[in-house]
């Protein structure tokens, strides 16, 4: 019985260290973990970092261009599977911009995502052990300026309801700074990135989209073309002046020189949601009636609003022109270009007047002459410039993300046009529901 | 408690090396046996008492069984009272007389992992579904739709009408928001996997980009796969009360199935048929032109009057959804088996065209369950099936890119041509972004399932005394398939400009293993007491591997992924190991208290801690008056009194504690981007308490009789993807963010109002309700399920129902201009069936459902409005000059209220008439029967959508939301079955 009673206790114990042997954890199987990338990342896992940076840019920018041009009134946006681009963002009928609406919900979580990508990469370059301090220095340049350009763009759309720009830990977020802190603090984040880059090594790819400006030095050019942008928006026009200097800004240069995000149809990658072929029902991009009549006769700029076989219409808005400034589903999407510099260039002269007034006609009758227009004609004040730099400004840089802010900017939102009766011109979007 | 254990172990042990003692069996008795009216049953058990020995009887309710001397048999079969028959010195036939089981009494019911108990000593209330109420009276098209509206305390929902379901099925209300909301289902000890996966529609549809980050694909539940006629019985824990045992997988409720299995006797062979079609349940119709209306529309008058010219007006909706679906199944079935082996095979094959063309579902099954009795003490049954199952189901329900055939059409005027020219090209639709009739011809949209699932079951008894006996119960197996998903969409569709032809090919393969070692002893020291223990422990494994390719620019007439200008693939796998201990005593005294006491430990790698216990106890009484001295012979039968509670789990979902760092590439450079979900690295599971208590009697012999249950759920700690500030770079996280109480009635009456030689009227009627609120919330309301409050939203907030629907206002009195419009649990639901037969040989079955109230979400409507298309947009019901539809859009932005729609019906669910032939000239074949039915034939309801069952956002918490979904059909059929 002893016996019986020894086997039957080994039973017992065999079956008391089969549960204690399936101790199991399985791990993340689907993707790295914040937690990998913090803890003494590789330069290869800081390349993907970079990349997935670049990358994610991209998420929401066609309704980040949607929301823009529409409220700007240099497109219409019909869906048949969402009313909301006519009636929420042209204030058709009762409507009102929503802050649980998707025109901003999504805009806003896609930016900040790619600033806490920023973030991670800051940490996770300052965390690890492979890299030299002016490696470490590229990395962070690069970040920064990443994300000064990624909380411009939303506090383009939010503007006077202000920004939070402190959103390191995100269980403890910075408070919600108003327009003009927020400016500043971009500009702060700018100078900061700047600096770094000017004692900094560079040797992470960067996709296309940064042609030319892949060095350290290209980075700080594009990171002082971007300061430029903001200046203006500040009213610091020698500073934008001063930006631009540092920036690949030329007058006589190719236009398109600049940055970009790009597409491509490989595993993993975008497309440009921007684009949808010419002609298409349903799904529609369509230039604003006034972008045709109030242009220019022989200005070549009409060619980004091309004439559709036949008008299309939705809710009492009819439009007979597609927008084309995206021409493909890879078609690269300015970050920032020359042709933009060159009108900073011009506004920034304007406003300061005196000799400036000059430069700035000659800087507008670069764009004119280059768009197939004779040279400016008007009379050379401040206000019949600013008039015509707006113009300018309108055609050169069309769809892609600035009338509407321009046009704030200079007070003149009330001058758009309202298509339909109860249609409203809305100012700036709401903070997102989440953020209260 | 320990010493039992060694004792087991010490017999599981003498029974591994020992041969197995034989009885002696020295005489051969014969029986028959009949129903009250002396009608010969068969199929019947005749067992001997104690032990795994037995006999089923034949067509003519005859059987024969060698039995040692002073043997009790038990004479048992479902629906009928056992008897116990002493057989002594008895000579010649035995004649024995079932008495039918109206009350369903003397039913087994599983009350643990391993034991059972009669209904009669139940503790809790719990449903069971026979192979009759399943599929025996109008068969619906999958395993998961014959369920509906047959159990209750359960809210059962179709998703879509799309051929291969999609049903989302909810036990006692709302257990989880963001977990899992469905029950586990376990078939012959197995759990089966239900894992919806989504065939990547979004890549077209877009459907995630807009309001709603669900892919709102629709895909079926994979519980469908079951053949219902496989199906011998079904039940269903409703609630942790009795569900406990299951532990960290039972909060949403066990649905524990049994298949059919073979019996000692000779081999049957019988055959079915059914053929039949579908239809569309209800179309919406479509609006009326004029030339003023199509001006109006700023639609083309020109092309509006040469088509009237050319008489060339359609009706597109009635083309899409209109078609006749063909239907047919086919079922063949052998059972049979001597002393030691039996079995029961089947092989079915069904295939049933959609009501719209080119969708459809077919599915082809084997089953083979074997039984083998290896000695006298040791018993295994093997359980396999394979299925094989494919579903077409067409391109429907709610997207961003207007590709869908309800989105489509909701803006496509009746004059447009959309049909082909003669050469076969089809027109480009000016008025949508697609050509539904051209992308219902060209596209696909299939998913095809290879499954092999197999259970384990071995039974010894280890130890037998006259007062104890001692069984190891070993039940396992696996469930292995391969899903393979397949859309395609040739570059020629008008919405394939840009990808020029796309192909999206997903391959899953998914194994589950589950594995409950048990020992079981039960002790009679008396008459007066038996006691039950059992104790063991489970492990349950899961691995999930999901391939998704999605090729575009694809080369004309190709599929293949590779040949393509452009390739994306994701990947998704999950991996899971819960392993668990548990023990059991159930006491039964003087056969009239009923008590038990279980518990069981669980972890789980899904859990922040993987290492970490969690415990779920039950307990419950029953207290049946009618056997105590001082209720004998009273006016009830039978009258039971009884509690249980118990507690269950949720585990978190997986990946719920990683912060994970998805892939986002740009022009070949691979790249890394954090999740919008922030893990919680704490994350535990949702526990859920449940309190039921009720009374059950039965009078008049048992003709009628009565079951009463309330019970009170809650749920702690619930899990919840909160919205985070998306400025912090994510937008949620799971939290355990708060409880939640489900409190309801349960009242099912059985009785049998007619019982005369000719005609015989079974009636089961159940009424249920279900009340749920939100008791603590610790994080803000969350809004959930929907689109926003402009168009009708969820909400979770403290205090509230947890299925309330809120939305704008424009009514005063409201600071914040948003009301609660209403909630999508009915008021109640009600449910009767009831089988007429009429000389035994013609039978009415019918199932009628009726759920009052309970709001939807209707979209549908809003579409065709905005697309000018309602078939009501014209009228003006209202008397304010302008037509309605222009009302109705008026009011977007100010009130929700025109989408917030009750959803109630009355539905014949089912409804059936068969008629057998018992004497059929011949000795081939022994029985034959013929029937006809109707499935969701009759539906009574005033809600405007297809059908007030719709859930665009799938199987989870958020049913009811109506966003142009594949159309609700009805079936009739003829069926005819054939007895070898």
């Amino acid at each position: 019985m002893k016996k019986l009673i020894n086997i039957n206790f080994l039973f017992l114990l065999i079956l008391a260290v089969s549960f204690a042997s399936c101790k199991k954890e399985y791990g993340n199987l689907n993707s790295p973990t914040v937690e990998d990338y913090l803890d003494n990342a590789s330069i290869d896992q800081l390349n993907n970092l970079v990349s997935g940076t670049e990358s994610a840019m991209r998420n929401n920018l066609g309704l980040y261009l949607d929301d823009i041009g529409v409220l700007g009134r240099e497109m219409y946006r019909f869906s048949g599977a969402d009313p909301r681009y006519v009636t929420d963002l042209l204030g058709g009928g009762n409507s009102t911009l929503s802050n649980s609406g998707f025109y901003i919900t999504n805009v806003w979580s896609s930016r900040y995502r790619v600033v806490k990508n920023c973030n991670v990469l800051e940490e996770a370059a300052a965390n690890s052990t492979y890299i030299s301090e002016a490696e470490k220095k590229g990395y962070s340049g690069f970040a920064k300026t990443i994300k000064a350009y990624q909380l411009l763009l939303v506090l383009n759309l939010t503007s006077k309801n202000g920004i939070r720009v402190d959103v390191a830990d995100p269980k403890n977020l910075g408070p919600i700074l108003n327009e003009t802190d927020a400016l500043t603090a971009i500009a702060t984040l700018l100078d900061e990135a700047n600096t770094e880059l000017a004692s900094a090594q560079v040797d992470f790819p960067l996709s296309d989209g940064f042609e030319g400006f892949k060095d350290a030095a290209g980075l700080a050019k594009f990171n002082r073309a971007l300061a430029a942008r903001v200046a203006v928006y500040r009213k610091q026009w020698s500073a934008a002046l001063s930006a631009l200097e540092g920036s690949f800004y030329s007058l006589d240069g190719d236009f398109n020189t600049g940055v970009y995000d790009v597409f491509g149809t490989g595993s993993g990658d975008q497309l440009n949601s921007a684009f949808f072929p010419q002609n298409q029902a349903g799904e529609v991009r369509l230039a604003h009636p006034s972008y045709a009549t109030e242009i220019e006769a022989s200005d070549d700029r009409i060619g980004k609003a091309s004439m559709r076989t036949a008008p299309t219409s939705s809710s009492g808005l009819t439009s007979d022109r597609d927008v084309w400034v995206y021409t493909s589903s890879t078609a690269p999407v300015p970050i920032i270009r020359n042709e933009e510099l060159i009108l900073i260039y011009a506004e920034a002269n304007i406003q300061l007047g005196g000799a400036g007034l000059n430069n700035a006609v000659s800087a507008l009758n670069k764009i004119r002459t280059k768009h197939n227009l004779g040279v400016y004609s008007g009379a050379v004040t401040q206000s019949d410039l600013v008039t015509e730099m707006l113009k300018q400004r309108r055609y050169s840089l069309f769809f892609e993300g600035h009338r509407w802010i321009d046009m704030r900017r200079y007070d003149l939102l009330s001058t758009l046009p309202i298509d339909r009766p109860e249609d409203d011109i809305w100012s700036e979007f709401p903070i997102p529901n989440t953020e209260q | 408690m320990m010493r039992k254990l060694i004792l087991f172990a010490a017999w599981l042990l003498c029974i591994l090396f020992l041969p197995g003692r034989l009885f002696a069996q020295d005489r051969t008795i014969t029986g028959k046996i009949t129903d009250q009216n002396a009608i010969p049953l068969a199929n019947v058990s005749v067992f001997i008492a104690k032990t795994n020995i037995g006999t089923i009887t034949d067509g003519e309710g005859k059987f024969s069984l060698s039995v040692p001397p002073n043997t009790t048999l038990l004479v048992s079969s479902a629906g009928y009272k056992t008897q116990t028959i002493k057989v002594d010195n008895t000579v010649g036939d035995i004649q024995v007389k079932l008495l039918e089981d109206v009350s369903k009494l003397e039913e087994v019911v599983v009350t643990g992992l391993a034991t059972s108990v009669k209904r009669r000593n139940l503790a809790n209330s719990i449903a069971t579904i026979s192979s009759k109420e399943l599929q025996g009276t109008a068969p619906a098209q999958t395993f998961d739709a014959a369920l509906n509206g047959k159990i209750p305390g359960a809210y059962i929902n179709a998703n879509t009408g799309a051929p291969g379901g999609g049903l989302s099925v909810k036990l006692r209300g709302v257990t989880s928001i963001f977990g899992n909301t469905q029950p586990l289902y376990v078939v012959d000890g197995v759990f089966m996997d239900n894992t919806a996966t989504s065939a990547g529609l979004n890549a077209v549809t877009g459907a995630a980009t807009g309001g709603n980050s669900s892919t709102q694909d629709n895909p079926s539940s994979r519980i469908a796969d079951l053949r219902s006629e496989d199906i011998e019985n079904i039940e269903i824990l409703k609630g942790a009360s009795a569900a406990a045992i299951y532990g960290s997988k039972a909060a949403a409720g066990v649905i524990i199935i049994t298949t059919k299995r073979g019996k000692q006797g000779k081999t049957r062979v019988s055959f079915s048929q059914d053929l039949g079609y579908s239809q569309v349940r209800k179309l919406l119709g479509t609006r009326p032109l004029s030339e003023s209306i199509v001006q109006g529309q700023g639609w083309d008058v020109e092309e509006y009057k040469a088509a009237v010219a050319a008489g060339k007006i359609y009706n597109y909706e009635k083309e899409m959804y209109g078609n006749t679906g063909f239907t047919r199944n086919s079922v063949l079935s052998m059972t049979g088996g001597t002393d030691k082996t039996s079995f029961y095979f089947s092989a079915a094959t069904k295939k049933e065209e959609g009501i719209i063309a080119r969708t459809g579902y077919g599915n082809n099954s084997f089953r083979l369950n074997v039984d083998h009795r290896i000695t006298n003490n040791i018993k295994i049954g093997i359980s396999t099936n394979y299925i094989n199952s494919s579903s077409d189901r067409g391109l429907t329900g709610n997207d961003n890119s207007g590709v869908t055939y309800g989105i489509a059409l909701s803006s496509t005027p009746s004059f447009t041509e959309l049909h082909p020219d003669v050469n076969g090209q089809y027109p480009r639709n000016k008025y949508a972004a697609s050509n539904p009739i051209e992308t219902r011809d060209k596209m696909t949209n299939n998913e095809n399932v290879n499954r092999f699932v197999t259970g384990l079951n071995l039974d010894a008894i280890l130890q037998k005394g006259g007062k104890s006996t001692t069984r190891f119960i070993a039940r396992g197996g696996f469930d292995f398939y391969n899903l393979v998903t397949t859309a395609l969409f040739p570059s020629s569709l008008q919405f394939q400009t840009v990808n020029k032809g796309t192909s999206i090919q997903g391959f899953t393969k998914n194994m589950n293993t589950n594995y409950i070692l048990s020992l079981v002893n039960a002790y009679t020291p008396s008459d007066k007491l038996s006691l039950t223990t059992s104790a063991g422990i489970t492990q349950e494994t899961g691995d999930y591997n999901n391939l998704l390719n999605v090729a575009t620019q694809v080369i004309a007439g190709q599929s293949n992924v590779d040949q393509a200008g452009a390739l994306t693939a994701s990947q998704f796998r999950t991996k899971v190991q819960d392993n668990g201990i548990f023990m059991q005593e159930e006491a039964s005294i003087i056969d009239a208290i009923t008590l038990t006491a279980g518990v069981r430990f669980d972890k789980s790698t899904n859990n922040g801690d993987p290492n970490q216990y969690y415990t779920y106890p039950k307990a419950g009484i029953s207290w049946n008056l009618t056997k105590m001295d001082f209720w004998k012979g009273s006016f009830f039968e039978n009258f039971k009194v009884r509690a249980a509670y118990g507690q269950a789990g949720n585990f978190p979902a997986y990946g719920s504690k990683f912060t994970s760092m998805p892939i986002s590439n740009i022009t070949g450079l691979p790249g890394s981007v954090v999740s919008t979900q922030q893990g919680e690295k704490n994350i535990k599971p949702e526990t859920q308490t449940e309190l039921e208590a009720g009374f059950d009697f039965s009078i008049f012999k048992g003709r009628l009789s009565m079951e009463f249950s309330y019970y009170n759920k809650n749920v702690y700690d619930f899990l919840m993807l909160n919205t985070l500030p998306s400025s912090s770079g994510f937008t949620n996280q799971w939290v355990n963010a708060g409880d939640l109480r489900n409190e309801g009635i349960e009242i099912g009456l059985n009785a049998q109002p007619v019982v005369t030689k000719k005609i015989r009227w079974n009636t089961t009627v159940n009424f249920w309700f279900n009340r749920s609120k939100v008791t603590k919330l610790t994080i803000p309301p969350v809004q959930l399920g929907s689109f926003g409050v402009a168009l009708g939203t969820f909400q979770i907030e403290q205090g509230k129902s947890a299925t309330q629907i809120i939305g704008l206002t424009d009514e005063p009195g409201y600071t914040v201009p948003i009301k609660v419009w209403g909630d999508q649990e009915p008021r109640f639901q009600m449910n009767s069936f009831n089988e007429i037969t009429f000389n035994n040989r013609l039978s009415l079955r019918f199932l009628v459902h009726w759920k009052y109230k309970g709001d939807n979400i209707n979209l549908t409507n809003l579409l065709n409005d905005l697309g000018g298309t309602s078939a009501d947009f014209d009228s003006d019901n209202n008397k304010n000059g302008v037509p309605d539809g222009v009302d109705r859009i008026h009011k977007i932005g100010s009130t929700a209220t025109e989408f917030i729609q009750n959803s109630g019906y009355l539905r014949f669910r089912e409804i059936g008439m068969y008629y057998s032939f018992n004497r059929l000239p011949g000795k081939l074949v022994k029985a034959l029967r013929l029937g006809v039915s109707l499935n969701n034939y009759i539906t009574i309801t005033n809600y405007a959508g297809y059908d007030p069952e719709v859930s665009n956002f799938g199987t989870g918490f958020s049913t009811g939301v109506d966003v142009d979904p594949f159309p609700a059909s009805k079936h009739a059929a003829f069926h005819i079955s054939v007895d070898f």
